[in-house]
């Protein structure tokens, strides 16, 4: 049978939750990129994968703004195995509390070696989703627990520094 | 965020982005050295130290855990996989999503080297529909692939009456991705 999905993931699973092993190959993907091709190709993927795979979640925060956005982050975290996450909406922007990163948090668990820049991926695959609704997202933290700030883009605000997001472990 | 809920959607969209950066060559590179020698770690430990009790226990709980409906026989000689309805090709024919030209491949692409590493060789065919089959046996062994019915009984793949599909892609006694023919 079908689990129920939140019309706000774009793609739909059989189980209510993914398997958390996959992480070991999220994790292990960022290290062969970066090995084989260096940060900057890493960095083309993760945008790339914000722009192609994720498109249908772009199309949805267009058409929703905030509401869009703050119902995917909810349906998203719920499908994420041990993730802790608070997610709220304002005016102003749509703010995700990462008091639990389910990543992080397996791969610790596991003992896997984390790509020490891993936490960087956030920023990079939702700024890519993010742009063609008119939004643009600053991350803080990591390595475990983060802040994530959805906005409108506008002229005046200044450029995520890659500096406030920590390094993995 | 990158999350496992929908993994095999965006594992199957970065075979072709590897692809189109650096050709076949990468793509295989990557199923060995970031899935076989890094992700699935565990896997080749518990194969390699255990051989079929370890795939016991490795396929036992990772099929499990991705809703995989799937039967197990098992011998003194060979470890089999009736694949019914594969969670991982499933969620891609479901959702519509095509990038790579042959998904299935990646299976091979990982377990190939892991098997070989192991001293096993493997009899397989997948139809790309979300069915599939698997024959492990020690490397030594030169028994050949069972035929349909004699090892898993009503159990094997091949006697559904949908097994057939115009693209089924066959690999006897191999630990290659590439080492596959085609079969109608």
């Amino acid at each position: 049978m079908v689990a129920p999905i939140p019309a706000s993931l774009p793609y739909a699973d059989t189980k209510p939750v993914g398997h958390a092993d996959f992480y070991f190959a999220v994790n292990a993907t960022f290290r062969f990129i970066q090995r084989h091709h260096g940060e900057g190709a890493l960095i083309k993927y993760w945008q790339d994968l914000g722009h192609s795979y994720y498109q249908p979640v772009s199309k949805r925060w267009s058409e929703l703004g905030f509401a869009g956005v703050a119902d995917y982050w909810r349906a998203f975290f719920a499908a994420e195995p041990g993730s802790e996450v608070e997610v709220s909406e304002s005016p102003e922007e749509v703010r995700l509390e990462v008091k639990r990163c389910p990543a992080i948090r397996h791969l610790r668990e596991h003992g896997r070696e984390i790509v020490p820049n891993f936490c960087q991926h956030c920023f990079f695959v939702n700024e890519a989703i993010a742009g063609p609704a008119g939004m643009t997202v600053r991350v803080c933290g990591g390595n475990g627990r983060c802040t994530q700030r959805f906005m409108k883009a506008t002229a005046d605000l200044p450029p995520q520094n890659l500096e406030d997001i920590a390094t993995a472990s | 965020m990158i999350g496992c809920y929908d993994f095999c959607g965006h594992y199957e969209w970065t075979f072709e982005w590897l692809n189109q950066l650096g050709g076949h060559a990468l793509v295989r590179a990557y199923w060995d050295e970031a899935i076989h020698q890094d992700s699935q770690s565990h896997a080749s430990m518990l194969i390699r130290e255990k051989g079929f009790e370890g795939m016991k226990e490795y396929w036992g709980t990772t099929l499990a855990d991705e809703g995989a409906l799937y039967e197990r026989t098992v011998t003194e000689d060979v470890f089999r996989i009736d694949m019914h309805e594969c969670p991982s090709k499933g969620f891609l024919l479901r959702n519509g999503l095509e990038q790579y030209r042959d998904y299935c491949d990646h299976c091979m692409g990982w377990i190939g080297p892991l098997i070989k590493d192991a001293g096993f060789v493997v009899d397989h065919e997948h139809n790309h529909c979300g069915q599939c089959w698997w024959e492990m046996r020690r490397n030594a062994d030169p028994a050949p692939a069972s035929e349909p019915g004699a090892l898993s009984g009503q159990h094997d793949v091949r006697l559904r009456p949908d097994w057939k599909s115009p693209h089924t892609d066959h690999y006897e006694r191999s630990t290659d991705p590439d080492d596959k023919k085609a079969v109608s």
